[in-house]
């Protein structure tokens, strides 16, 4: 009578926990859990109903008795065992009365647990709290179910869920809680991997420079925590040149390496913060994995490889076996020395724009379809970051050509609006002085008593000479861009220069060096304009050694234009004065006008070329002129 | 004696020009616009033609091509201040083109070359 209560008391309590389960069972990910549990019932179900049965076997002896309960109750607990669920029962002072072997091996339970509380093996946070299940059992309460993370005994993390239940005794009071112990480490590996999907996408978008971005995506495909694979290569395409490029490959090269790195952080669990924090960006440091990668090109038409296959049917591939499959050529296979790898396609607007492939090429773990699915939806998140780091960086080459076209055509604006204006004023003030000037030379040819009136009219007439050189100098600026070009050695011209500038050298003590390339093609320039700009720069670079010193020429060719570099050993320009020296009237000297340099840039810049500045304090200052060969 | 034809809207600058050219022994005539110079052209036709630029009435361009239109023998100098009209092509029609200055040698020489040349052509 006793037990057929027992029984029934135990069905009730079973239909309990179903009706709660299926209270559960709205929530999607928790299938596997369902299961789980629905196999614990069918289970102690069993193991119930042997109890039940347990008692009435009139043919037995005490002895025979005692025997065959030890025998059924070891089968028992090997039915309940092989459940796979981590069983215990606490009395009413959460004192352990009985525990499975699953649930000790899970709990890293070295001793029986038996008498234990049970807060001393679950070492969960929640004792004595009401979110206790085993509490709430006891208080009538439907049990509850609580998460937590367990390292088990073979060291590996587990995330297990507890559900208590009442068991009712023959007088249907509660005198015992049932704990049971399920895994669900799988379905919350899934939550989390979605979770850190969301997360990754998020970072992802923030980052705008591409090489950072690639490390990242990788990263995180290869990161224990995220999606797990033992190693990851990154494929972009290229549309210039049609190909398929390697761009980034992470993950060990070898056995050893990756046996290192686990070893390193087999603690860790990788949350989205230690992944961007851990991006140290050694992708700097190539890796034999990483080099091999960037030399991987493969042509956009080539349809025997499996990565451009990939590309273009914008669907992903599992290769299983390397060595069988059609789609794998044998370079592939051989570069990659895995039998199973997984090809994703990165996907932007609805064009391929690269692949990811990943394999567990040490742990030898084969990847699922699940895996895939999300390592998919991870890529597509991907490609579309990468789609706008490459955007970002057309956009920040445009802006800087519109910045530097706009500067460009300000300082034209400028030199146009001075140029006009000087025109106008040097007219105006030409006109006095030839008027002054010549009467006071007419005043010259007379003869006075009075010396002094000579030497004033003489005074008169120099310094209106003088007025008139600026003004020529000025008008030099505003002249406007015509050139008269004829085909020239550029050689011939400087040395014509130097050959002008002969005695002023030796004046000053200057030592010249010149270093001409033979064949130095002809190009065509205007000689006169030219040979100023070569006057200008030199007189600058003498300037600068008032005590003397090394001038450098020297004259090169390349395949478009030819370089002529006036190298002086003198004082050197500050670098905060380096952007001005070409703008009009900026001078340093107190009898310069400032119009030298910036005419010389206009006349080169007039025949397609430019002038760099290079200059380093106690080094001198070189100025290169490049002047087209076209 | 060889005539000049000056032409400057600067009342001193004409006097100064007309002083030191005579000096030099030529003629000068002198207008003050591109209009007066043609119609001096028309009472005497001179040697050779100074002509200024920026005038008002009527500018030195304008003039010279008006005058050499009807005489296109006539050798003209641009003199102006200006440094840039070289590139006009209007200007091309004259012989030679000299930025003022103070010092009227360059102008004196210009004279006699331009006449000499003129005078080994005819």
């Amino acid at each position: 009578m006793n037990n057929y209560h027992s029984t029934s008391n135990f069905n009730t309590t079973i239909s309990r926990l179903r009706d709660l389960l299926n209270e559960y069972r709205g929530r999607p990910l928790d299938e596997n859990l369902s299961e789980k549990i629905e196999n614990a019932f069918l289970g102690l179900e069993a193991g119930i109903a042997g109890q039940g049965a347990e008692i009435t076997k009139p043919s037995e002896n005490t002895e025979q008795q005692k025997e065959r309960r030890k025998f059924e109750r070891r089968n028992k607990d090997k039915i309940v065992d092989a459940i796979g669920i981590g069983l215990c029962l606490l009395n009413k002072d959460l004192k352990v009365t009985w525990a499975n072997q699953t649930l000790c091996d899970w709990l890293n339970l070295k001793d029986s647990p038996v008498g234990n509380t049970c807060h001393d093996i679950y070492h969960c946070d929640e004792i004595g709290t009401a979110v206790c299940p085993a509490v709430n059992v006891f208080n009538g309460n439907v049990s509850n179910i609580i998460e937590t993370w367990i390292e088990s005994k073979n060291r590996k993390k587990m995330c297990v869920h507890h559900v208590a239940m009442p068991i009712l005794d023959a007088d249907r009071y509660i005198n015992e809680a049932l704990i049971l112990t399920i895994d669900a480490t799988e379905s919350e590996k899934t939550v989390h991997r979605l979770l850190l999907l969301q997360r990754l996408g998020q970072a992802m978008q923030g980052i705008l420079h591409l090489d950072k971005l690639l490390h990242l995506i990788l990263t995180c495909v290869t990161s224990g925590y995220a999606f797990g694979f033992n190693r990851a290569l990154l494929f972009l395409i290229n549309k210039e040149l049609n190909v398929l490029n390697g761009k980034l490959a992470v993950g060990p090269s070898s056995h050893e390496e990756a046996h290192q790195i686990w070893k390193d952080i087999s603690n860790k669990y990788g949350s989205l913060k230690d992944i961007l924090d851990k991006l140290d960006y050694s992708h700097n440091i190539d890796t034999p994995l990483n080099t091999m990668t960037k030399l991987m090109v493969y042509s956009l038409s080539d349809t025997k490889e499996v990565v451009i296959l990939c590309a273009k049917e914008k669907k992903p591939i599992i290769i299983k076996e390397a060595h069988n499959d059609p789609r794998v050529t044998e370079e592939f296979r051989k570069a990659l020395r895995v039998d199973e790898f997984v090809c994703v396609p990165l996907i932007a607007k609805n064009k391929p724009i690269g692949v990811i492939v990943a394999d567990n090429a040490y742990t030898g773990e084969p990847i699922s379809e699940d895996y895939v699915n999300i390592l998919t939806m991870f890529a597509n998140q991907a490609a579309l970051a990468i789609e706008n780091a490459g955007t970002y960086k057309r956009l920040e080459d445009k802006i800087n050509q519109l910045t530097e076209t706009q500067q460009r055509l300000i300082r034209s604006e400028k030199m146009a609006a001075i140029g006009s204006m000087l025109s106008y004023i040097a007219h105006e003030i030409r006109n006095p002085l030839v008027t002054i000037g010549g009467f006071a030379k007419t005043l010259s040819r007379f003869t006075f008593t009075d010396s002094k009136i000579t030497t004033n009219i003489d005074i008169i007439i120099e310094e209106v000479k003088r007025l008139e050189k600026i003004l020529n100098n000025i008008t030099d600026f505003a002249k406007p861009s015509t050139l008269e070009k004829v085909d020239m050695q550029i050689c011939e011209v400087m040395e014509n220069t130097c050959i002008l500038m002969e005695n002023y050298f030796q004046e000053k003590n200057i030592k010249l060096h010149k270093e001409f390339e033979t064949d130095v093609p002809s190009i065509s320039i205007d000689p006169a304009q030219i040979k100023q700009v070569f006057l200008n720069i030199l007189i600058n670079a003498v300037e600068a050694m008032p005590d003397g010193g090394d001038l450098n020429i020297s004259i090169k060719s390349g395949i478009e234009s030819i370089e002529i570099d006036i190298t002086d050993s003198g004082k050197s320009i500050p670098q905060d004065l380096l952007q001005n020296i070409f703008d009009p009237f900026f001078t340093t000297k107190p009898n310069g006008t400032g119009v030298g340099l910036s005419v010389s840039l206009k006349i080169i810049e007039n025949h397609g070329g430019n002038i760099a500045v290079e200059s380093k304090h106690g080094k001198g200052t070189r100025m290169s002129l490049i002047l087209p060969i076209k | 004696m060889t005539t000049i034809l000056l032409v400057e809207d600067d009342k001193n600058q004409r006097l100064l020009y007309e002083q030191e050219l005579s000096l030099e022994g030529y003629e000068v005539v002198t207008a003050s616009n591109g209009r007066e110079a043609l119609e001096k052209v028309q009472v005497q036709l001179p040697d050779i033609v100074i002509m200024d630029i920026n005038m008002p009435k009527m500018d030195g361009i304008e003039a010279i091509g008006k005058i050499l239109s009807k005489n296109k023998e006539i050798p003209v100098i641009i003199n102006t201040a200006y440094s840039n009209y070289k590139d006009n092509y209007m200007s091309w029609a004259a012989d030679a083109y000299i930025v003022k200055s103070s010092d009227l040698s360059e102008l004196k020489d210009t004279i006699k070359k331009v006449l000499a040349n003129r005078a080994e052509d005819s």
